[in-house]
């Protein structure tokens, strides 16, 4: 997995003149292993798709190289890079059957008819479409033409594999077995793939790692326990996760072998000194305006000591319960994987480790500690 | 506060039944949840409802009064729709107004009146913007804002939380419960959603073809579906299905998973020998060690984590797919030989011939008492 | 890719250029030659530089046209008044009968309604002179020939159909959900039609009687049959120019431009509005 399959070097994207026009992709670098899936994540506009579309060679690199197995393709016209693309709005060429728009590519390689078909009947079977192969896209649901448009991708051999928000119109009934099943083909082959999605949780249940981008930046590049355990900002901590990190801000004041944390509506957390490190300590109080950041699965109901508050709602979902109470003029979130059996307004304990804290500062949103460094 | 009854509805058009003889009633204050796939006659029922589009047939009651055939805007209904349905030319202020300015209310108690629903939906900085100068959950509020305004004993709302994203509708789907209860009205809820309508339902009507298939509590219908397309529509990931033929044994009911058997529990003794569908939560299996009892062989597939969980998909010998949800953070294998037991006892039957429940289990039936 | 070479962007520039010259010429041809007297915009070769006289203007306005044969009488204001008061009046017409037979059209299918609206159309297309001759006939018989009223009416042919189709594509552009919403928030049908559907369909409604309007302005058959002299537009009016002694170039030139003046203002003026409301209305609520 340390080989290399492409890197980008301080890409830049501008629509319009360079320097002055929209600046859509900012001094991007970023290595792909061999054999890696990478997810780019970000909402619409911050510059992910632009990103891929250069990779693929549908837009032009502004400045900076991409270079794919150590060649520089960044002025290749799109056909020479050997590069397999599953487009968002799944763009089947609409005269050709499933069959046809799955084979097209192949038919141009020296792959024997027997081979093809072999090929095409194991992607469908994987992509649950064996029984609309002879069908035209215009006569197929919006999932199976996506579906249809990802078989198109993944069936060619090549170096790199691209998919632009591949699973958004899937049916719900079969997305998490085609996560599996997708994951599992992309793994069994070694072949390196980057998706593009706006979808956290698509991210993270297919990518080795995500590159979270905002604003044409490249935010954090890390592995998805990375991305939760250890955000490097209030951005990327607040994006991936769901539910959501619960974020309130906090005064830092420290007395008497106590490190307080002061919220609003007069709530306040007190930790033992001893549980953050002096360097930790130090970089808290010299900002002293911090935001505090809790993962919702971190948060947990005790009987002994801790923080009371109120239940203002719980949800449950069949297989998790969402709790929410009261919280420093806020809603703090909890995850249980049983069925809760707290009501709105009944009062709970909750406590907060300093484990489970991720500590940011207020004005940057840069990190500054995170739980799991802590304890150390 | 109203109580609303549908009676007999139905609704074609074009040659294609959309509605078929659909009856409903909602008590005063509660909240119903239709759900259901697109296409399942959610939204006509709601514009029925709202009386913008006329049944060929049956009765809606609204407060027990017969209004099938009064006007829209004399129904007393708010109603917030999937695309907002914005006023583009008016500002936000004009669009929330609206309500209040029908029931003719004085230009001071208008302000009044939408400043308040502003503050409590948090856009009253917003109330000057026109609806294209909103976010997209700013105009989801202010839609919702517009349907509250009038304070309406009828509140209508078809999927709201469709077209803003993943945390905006979090944030909402956990407002929500609060914000109706201060409205005091009887709410209908669509969504395509099964999480937002386990959290926000007191009771659940699950619509497909034009009919509604099934009525409950979201207990009801998670732990209790009347079929396998329910079961299959409520549960992230699906609930697994897998083809079984219990044979009575020794210790009861039993059914065969790649040669192991998985007792089945104290369930009616008649499915024995029946071709069926075993429904199995991802969550009621886990991975266990090769000596444990009742331990089936797979092979791990794929490791796909989902929302605080670790989803795994492994295949049996026999090629038989099976998803496995446990909470994240807790071992299991990532690749890979292992062995998982299935817990026969919480498994769903459904009959392989027309995907209805049968052989009800011991729990089930506990289920059923609690329901009751 | 878009690489553009300097090379590519020169010849872009040039092709351009000539489509602009190719469009525009005839129009700065006529400008010109409405300054000019017949003897040089007849010469040969012809040439841009020239005295540039007021006379063809002059003749035009105060109704004399002097000729090297003879001085002649021409009522061209008189044209340019009819011009003007029976395309206004046929557009308000139009947009009076059109515009709710429109929203009923867009929003209340009924049985045979697609029939009456594609008859509607099919008036457009017709060879004018089929409907005209007998319609000659029956404006004789109901003394409706050589009136102001009969040609508004025969002039919504041209202008009521426009109206018609345009507006009511514009109407069922608009989402049926926000006028649902304005009609759940209590407010009657007439209302939402009033307070919604016609302000979003504004923009649409300003260009389609815009078109009609010029449309209107334009017809020359109708009035030429069934006008007298002084009920015809300019369109008409025109054909004094070509005199048993010649053809007076240079007044014609003027006359054209006097009479696209008012077409061109309204459009150049309508051009903002018409852009600015279209983009709002590509914003979906």
């Amino acid at each position: 997995m340390t080989e290399t399959a492409l890197s980008l070097r301080n890409v830049d994207k501008f629509y319009g003149p360079i320097g002055h026009g929209v600046h859509a992709v900012r001094d991007v670098s970023m290595d792909f292993a061999k054999g890696e899936i990478v997810a780019l994540l970000g909402s619409s506009g911050c510059g992910k798709t632009s990103t891929l579309r250069m990779i693929a060679g549908f837009e032009e690199v502004s400045r900076g190289s991409i270079m794919l197995a150590d060649r520089d393709i960044s002025r290749l016209a799109p056909a020479k890079r050997n590069v397999a693309m599953a487009f968002e709005g799944y763009s089947l060429y609409p005269p050709l059957t499933v069959r046809d728009n799955i084979s097209f590519a192949l038919k141009s390689t020296n792959l024997s008819a027997g081979d093809i078909a072999a090929r095409v009947s194991e992607i469908s079977d994987m992509l649950e479409i064996g029984d609309i192969l002879d069908r035209y896209p215009s006569s197929i649901s919006g999932g199976q033409q996506q579906r249809a448009s990802l078989g198109r991708a993944l069936v060619r051999d090549a170096d790199l594999h691209l998919l632009d928000e591949p699973m958004g119109q899937l049916e719900p009934q079969l997305r998490a077995l085609l996560r599996g099943r997708i994951k599992h083909f992309i793994k069994e082959r070694g072949l390196t793939a980057i998706l593009v999605t706006h979808d956290q949780t698509e991210a993270n249940a297919l990518a080795d790692r995500i590159a979270v981008m905002e604003d044409g930046v490249l935010q954090q590049f890390d592995s998805p326990e990375v991305l939760r355990d250890k955000p490097s900002n209030l951005f990327t901590g607040t994006f991936v996760g769901e539910p959501p990190m619960n974020v309130f801000e906090a005064e830092v004041s420290a007395e008497k072998g106590t490190i307080s944390l002061q919220f609003k509506n007069e709530m306040s957390l007190q930790y033992a000194a001893g549980s953050f490190s002096d360097e930790i300590c130090e970089a808290m109080l010299s900002r002293q305006h911090v935001m505090i950041g809790v993962r919702p699965y971190a948060v947990r109901r005790t009987d002994k000591k801790g923080i009371r508050t109120k239940v203002a709602v719980n949800q449950w979902l069949g297989d998790q319960s969402h709790i929410a109470a009261e919280f420093a003029g806020g809603m703090l979130v909890l995850v249980e994987h049983d069925r809760a059996e707290v009501k709105p307004g009944q009062e709970i304990k909750i406590d907060l480790e300093p484990s489970s804290l991720h500590i940011f500062d207020r004005a940057s949103g840069e990190a500054i500690a995170h739980g799991t460094e802590l304890a150390s | 506060m109203a109580s609303l009854e549908l009676k007999n509805i139905a609704k074609r058009y074009k040659g294609e039944t959309v509605l078929d003889d659909v009856s409903l009633s909602v008590a005063e204050g509660e909240t119903l949840v239709l759900f259901g796939p697109s296409g399942a006659g959610k939204t006509v029922l709601l514009r029925l409802v709202a009386g913008v589009i006329e049944p060929d047939q049956g009765q809606v009651l609204i407060g027990g009064e017969d209004m099938t055939d009064t006007e829209a805007e004399d129904r007393g209904i708010g109603m917030a729709f999937q695309n907002f349905a914005l006023f583009p030319h008016m500002s936000a202020f004009e669009n929330i107004a609206s309500p209040l300015e029908a029931q003719r209310a004085t230009p001071g108690a208008i302000r009044a009146g939408v400043e308040a629903v502003a503050r409590l939906l948090k856009i009253d900085h917003v109330l000057g913007h026109a609806p294209r100068e909103l976010s997209n959950g700013q105009k989801q509020r202010t839609a919702l804002a517009r349907a509250l305004a009038g304070a309406p004993p009828i509140l209508l709302l078809d999927d709201p939380l469709r077209n803003v994203d993943a945390k905006l509708r979090f944030e909402m789907r956990l407002e929500l419960p609060r914000l109706l209860a201060e409205q005091n009205a009887t709410v209908i809820y669509v969504t395509q959603d099964y999480k937002e309508a386990m959290a926000l339902g007191d009771r659940i009507a699950v619509m497909s073809n034009g009919r509604i298939e099934q009525i409950g509590t979201p207990a009801d219908i998670y732990l209790d579906p009347a079929n396998i397309d329910i079961a299959s529509l409520f549960g992230d990931p699906i609930i697994n299905l897998l083809e079984v033929t219990p044979a009575a044994g020794s210790k009861g009911l039993a059914a065969q998973i790649s040669g192991v058997p998985v007792r089945l529990g104290n369930r009616d003794p008649a499915i024995a020998g029946q071709e069926m569908v075993m429904g199995i939560r991802p969550e009621a299996i886990g991975f266990v060690s090769a000596k444990s009892k009742a331990a089936i062989p797979v092979d791990v597939e794929a490791e796909t984590p989902l929302n605080e969980k670790t989803v795994t998909l492994a295949k049996t010998a026999g090629g038989r797919e099976i998803l496995i949800s446990r909470p994240a953070g807790t071992p299991g294998p990532a690749s890979g030989k292992a062995y998982i037991s299935i817990d026969g006892e919480a498994a769903l039957l459904f009959a392989k011939s027309d995907g209805t429940r049968a052989g009800k289990g011991g729990q089930d039936l506990e289920t059923e008492g609690e329901a009751a | 890719m878009e690489y553009t070479s300097p090379l590519e962007k020169t010849l872009r520039a040039i092709a351009l250029t000539l489509v602009v010259i190719f469009f525009m010429f005839p129009i700065l041809w006529i400008f010109l030659m409405s300054f000019q007297t017949n003897e040089t915009i007849l010469r040969v070769p012809p040439s841009v530089v020239f005295e540039p006289t007021l006379t063809n203007y002059q003749a035009l306005i105060t109704g004399k046209l002097e000729t090297s044969a003879a001085s002649l009488e021409i009522n061209f204001m008189r044209n340019l008044f009819n011009s003007v008061f029976l395309s206004v009046a046929s557009v308000a017409v139009a947009m009076l009968l059109g515009v709710p037979a429109a929203y009923a059209f867009a929003r209340h299918k009924f049985r045979g309604s697609e029939d009456i609206a594609f008859t509607l159309l099919s008036f457009r297309f017709a060879p004018p002179l089929l409907v005209l001759l007998p319609l000659a006939l029956y404006f004789q018989q109901i003394g409706l020939a050589d009136t102001y009223i009969g040609l508004i009416w025969v002039y919504q042919l041209i202008c009521l159909p426009l109206i018609l189709w345009i507006v009511r594509g514009y109407f069922e552009d608009i989402s049926p959900d926000i006028e649902y919403a304005y009609r759940i928030a209590g407010h009657s049908w007439f209302a939402t039609f009033r307070k919604i559907a016609l302000p979003l369909a504004g923009p649409g409604i300003a260009a389609a009687g815009l078109l009609a309007f010029i449309f209107a302005w334009n017809n020359f058959i109708f009035a030429l049959v069934l006008a007298s002299a002084d009920k015809q537009p300019v369109t008409v009016g025109a054909l004094a120019f070509i005199t048993a002694s010649g053809i007076q170039y240079g007044q014609i030139a003027a006359g054209i431009v006097l009479s696209i003046a008012p077409t061109l203002a309204l459009a150049l003026y309508a051009q903002k509005y018409l852009v600015e409301g279209l983009s709002l209305g590509a914003v979906k609520g």
